[in-house]
């Protein structure tokens, strides 16, 4: 489903990234991350197994503290959390493709009270594909693909 | 010849209630044009459907007329068909759409 492109492999483990301007983060903190990416893969394989597309988003939103206003602190911290989800769902076996990334960094977000829209899209040519994305404040945080998909929907 | 009772009639009165109903576009179903193909994703499902371009145009008007048979009449003037064939066609077209639960005839999911 994913349309993939060349993904930049590093050294570095789940949730640390060498942009300029993100801060880095200690073992501990990385376990922890790690751990709350599998509790919320898990929880969102569960919530697509019960229920459709939009009632599995919303229950992954469940409980979630309202969505302050996004700014640039709000979009480093989506975007360092999508890399660290792509990284770390690589290596797990199963369907880790867009859909489900997409599942758990809205999980995430929502957890810390970071804004995102859920994307799926479409293209027709040279042949049917769909995909799904992260967005927060109108950015991707999650692999949006090569520009060829249309938006479906917003979740 | 005999005609068994109920089969024609009511067949004649499905497309008649059909051609009177308005269709509409569930709140669980999105879908969108794209060059040559309508791509439609039934959210309860799951589902992506493809739609070739005359059917995507047709789920366009349909979408946006008072009933299918306001639809046909739209429809058989753009493409200059009889619109007793339209009208064939889009019966067709939303009997397949409404099994799948992609549309709602005035209000009414199917079975």
């Amino acid at each position: 489903m994913a349309a993939r492109q060349p993904e930049r492999r590093g050294a570095q483990a789940p949730g640390l990234a060498a942009s300029p301007g993100v801060q880095r983060i200690g073992h501990a903190e990385r376990a922890l991350l790690a751990g709350e990416i599998l509790s919320a893969y898990a929880a969102a394989k569960l919530a697509l197994r019960r229920a459709p597309i939009a009632d599995a988003v919303s229950s992954l939103r469940a409980s979630a503290p309202s969505g302050a206003p996004a700014d640039e602190g709000s979009l480093r911290e989506a975007l360092r959390l999508g890399r660290a989800v792509t990284r770390l769902l690589r290596l797990v076996p199963g369907d880790t493709r867009c859909l489900a990334r997409s599942l758990v960094l809205t999980r995430l977000l929502a957890g810390r009270g970071i804004e995102a829209k859920l994307v799926i899209g479409a293209r027709t040519q040279p042949e049917f594909l769909a995909h799904a994305w992260v967005e927060h404040a109108g950015e991707p945080v999650l692999d949006p693909g090569d520009g060829s998909f249309g938006r479906l929907v917003e979740l | 010849m005999h005609t068994t009772p109920n089969t024609i009639p009511s067949a004649v009165n499905d497309t008649a209630s059909l051609l009177a109903s308005k269709i509409t576009v569930p709140q669980h179903v999105v879908y969108r044009n794209f060059p040559a193909e309508t791509v439609v994703l039934n959210l309860q499902t799951g589902k992506y459907h493809g739609l070739n371009a005359s059917a995507g145009r047709m789920l366009d008007v349909l979408v946006g007329s008072d009933c299918v048979s306001v639809a046909a009449a739209s429809l058989a003037q753009s493409y200059g068909q009889p619109r007793e064939v339209i009208e064939r066609d889009l019966c067709a077209l939303c009997e397949s759409l409404l099994a799948r639960g992609l549309i709602e005839q005035d209000g009414r999911q199917a079975a």
